[in-house]
């Protein structure tokens, strides 16, 4: 059958140990934040924008929150779940765009070129920053920038480019300043690329120990690796077994990069690519957008036991490479499950 | 046709894509086979005050609403003049019984009287993208003679379609198939009074909306529709391979995109294939707007800063560009696409038992 057609399916109905609302006629916008439990607690309730989260004087307000002027009641700005810290009242947004913060591990697609920096779109609600400092520049890192590199800013990193970088600073508006002074980051090729959601509620990549690692694939597929970027862009690529000797061993210090900035540094080339290899990215691909429609976060595990559980999937009924409707939620459970 | 311009990719992905979709067997980034539909979520009559209304939710986010509404109008002087003929016929209509009714129709409809506005939203109506996709579609509503004939009620009055599309997500790929199968439902599920008044009285219906009956209507048999409305699919080309349903990263690569619209022929002929192409048009395929990649060999970042190709000279490099034909790094396609791959296209949408024929049968099996 070349096409599924689904009935809707009505919205998942509230958990059995969900407390409602306080059905009270005096209060009925008002949360009962006493039957959270003492210290930090989130509550399963949902807070739309406008409401009273409470009128007690002994909260205080976090984010997402706005206390009125008048009164001591304070109201959320936030669609979202009400988070509880000691005496600290926040609420955490349902869905949120990525706010960048230093040290995040980024994916990011280049938008603007100007003349000494690129404008990156890393799905934050402002473009970041790539000056042309802060990338290697060929011939070594101590060389300094010149005029012809000005002008050869386009060899580099061009429109549409992928590259993986950090976040270096924040500017006051809240957007980004990246680096990628390290053989970890740089262009982005022999792969594909997906967006999720980031960081800042809901299913999506979260901040983990570690954002890159590699993924050993059954079916000759080799190692593919998977980059889950902070703001949740995914790049899933084959792995480059030629960084291995350069940079796995120790990390790269500013002496050696001088040595190890090659020719293929800033290639948009892609290596040969085997089909069964392709066909791992793909599955990588699909059981991580299974995750996200399960709701699951993703991270270096669960992307791990969703491919083992994709596997097994493929034991019990057959192969199918399509990852998606039933089998997706099988996923998931298994994921959950294990 | 109005091109498709989305976020562009990089070379390095183009590439990957493009190679993984050339391949035979072919690898879509999501493991689809080619002639794979993704599931999608769908139902109908749920606007109350419609004729007939459809929803239809793709699994990358995007999702539509159709609603049909139904209106008498007063036909135009225009339409009266050829009532001196009519009045021959409507006269043997009289003893003759149902079907007849339907050849004095044949003939009698205009196709202004079907009119499609389509609404996307952080597009502007008077946009490019909703007058090309509300011209594909109402091209071929009207290639069957069957619809614009059912609104004619008597010489002196007819029905007047509204179909109204409302693209309820952004734009995320082009949303041709979506609108197209949402209508079809809408399409489907629409029902019109039944008239309860005789030939060119002013036309009278009866109130009871159990008793209307479908604009489309359904064999008693087994209450699918024995004439369906058309059905507008996008196939996409990359190489020699063809692909249904293209995803929007699909499509960033295709070598050629073509909408190609099939409704159903009402023969009872065995042999006779069940459906007939009405529409075929190709639409820019969002990849001549991307930007090649550069090879290795060209790179001018290896060398320290002084960004000189050496020997070659600029008729070097153009060399070196054209003799890769896009096999190491990304090249935009060129020219049209192979008249034997548009015939495999058709072929694969209007055989038996083909595409087309599936999502019909998929789109009938949607309850209410």
């Amino acid at each position: 059958m070349a096409i599924t057609i689904l009935p809707p399916a009505p919205a998942a109905p509230a958990k059995a140990g969900a407390r409602a609302y306080n059905g009270n006629a005096d209060s009925d916008d008002e949360m009962d934040i006493d039957a959270l439990p003492p210290g930090h607690s989130q509550s399963v309730t949902i807070l739309t924008p406008g409401q009273t989260v409470t009128d007690d004087p002994q909260w205080m307000r976090g984010h997402g929150t706005f206390a009125e002027t008048s009164g001591t009641a304070i109201r959320s700005t936030l669609a979202g779940t009400l988070q509880k810290t000691n005496k600290l009242l926040s609420i955490v947004p349902l869905r949120a765009r990525y706010t960048p913060e230093i040290g995040d591990l980024v994916i990011g697609r280049i938008v603007e070129v100007q003349s000494r920096r690129w404008k990156v779109d890393v799905a934050a609600p402002l473009l970041a920053h790539l000056p042309l400092s802060s990338i290697n520049l060929p011939g070594g890192v101590l060389r300094k920038r010149t005029t012809v590199d000005e002008l050869n800013i386009r060899a580099f990193f061009g429109e549409g480019e992928l590259l993986v970088a950090e976040v270096q600073s924040l500017f006051q508006d809240g957007s980004a300043s990246l680096h990628t002074r390290s053989l970890k980051y740089g262009k982005l090729r022999n792969g594909y690329f997906m967006a999720v959601s980031g960081m800042g509620g809901g299913a999506g990549v979260v901040r983990a120990k570690r954002q890159i690692f590699t993924l050993q694939t059954a079916r000759g597929g080799g190692e593919v690796d998977v980059l889950l970027g902070v703001n949740g862009y995914i790049w899933i690529a084959r792995h480059d077994s030629s960084a291995d000797g350069k940079a796995g061993d120790t990390e790269v210090g500013l002496n050696k990069l001088e040595e190890t900035a090659s020719t293929s540094m800033y290639s948009s080339q892609n290596d040969v690519i085997g089909a069964e290899t392709r066909r791992a990215i793909g599955r990588v691909a699909g059981c991580i957008r299974a995750l996200v429609q399960g709701g699951v976060k993703v991270e270096e595990k669960t992307v791990r036991s969703a491919y083992e559980a994709s596997l097994e999937l493929d034991e019990q009924d057959g192969d199918q490479e399509y990852l998606g409707g039933d089998r997706a939620t099988s996923i998931v459970e298994m994921v959950l499950g294990g | 046709m109005a091109p498709y311009t989305g976020i562009p990719l990089s070379p390095a992905e183009l590439q990957y894509l493009h190679t993984s979709l050339s391949q035979d067997p072919p690898i879509r980034p999501d493991g689809r086979s080619p002639t794979q539909f993704r599931p999608l979520v769908a139902e109908t009559d749920i606007l109350p005050s419609t004729n007939g209304s459809a929803r239809i939710c793709f699994p990358d986010g995007t999702e539509a609403m159709v609603g049909v509404k139904a209106e008498v109008e007063k036909t135009r002087e225009g339409g009266q003049n050829v009532k001196g003929e009519v009045d021959g016929k409507t006269g043997k209509d009289e003893e003759m019984g149902d079907d007849s009714n339907r050849s004095a129709r044949s003939g009698r409809g205009w196709g202004e009287w079907v009119e499609i506005g389509i609404e996307i939203p952080g597009i502007r109506d008077d946009d490019a993208l909703p007058i090309f996709l509300s011209a594909m579609l109402t091209e071929a509503l009207l290639a069957d003679a069957g619809l614009k004939d059912t609104l004619w009620i008597n010489t002196r009055f007819h029905w007047r379609l509204y179909i109204d599309i409302l693209l309820l997500s952004q734009p995320l790929s082009y949303p041709l198939p979506l609108l197209s199968l949402t209508t079809h439902l809408a399409l489907l599920s629409t029902r019109l009074p039944s008239l309860i008044s005789e030939r060119d009285e002013d036309p009278l219906f009866n109130d009871d909306w159990e008793a209307s009956t479908h604009l489309y209507p359904r064999s008693k048999a087994d209450g699918s529709s024995a004439q369906r409305p058309p059905i507008t699919l996008l196939v996409m080309s990359v190489g020699e391979m063809i692909y249904f349903d293209p995803s929007a990263d699909e499509l960033a690569v295709a070598d050629a995109v073509v909408a190609l619209s099939v409704t159903s022929t009402s023969t009872t002929d065995a042999d006779a294939l069940p459906l007939k192409l009405v529409a075929l048009r190709t639409i820019d395929p969002p990849s001549r707007l991307t930007a090649g990649g550069v090879p290795n060999v060209l790179s001018t970042t290896s060398t320290t800063g002084t960004a000189s190709t050496g020997t070659t000279g600029t008729g070097g490099v153009l060399a070196i560009r054209e003799k890769d034909q896009g096999q190491s790094v990304w090249r935009p396609p060129r020219g049209g696409v192979k008249r034997a791959v548009v015939g495999r296209m058709i072929k694969a949408v209007v055989e038996k038992g083909g595409v087309g024929m599936e999502v019909m049968a998929g789109l009938a099996g949607v309850e209410t």
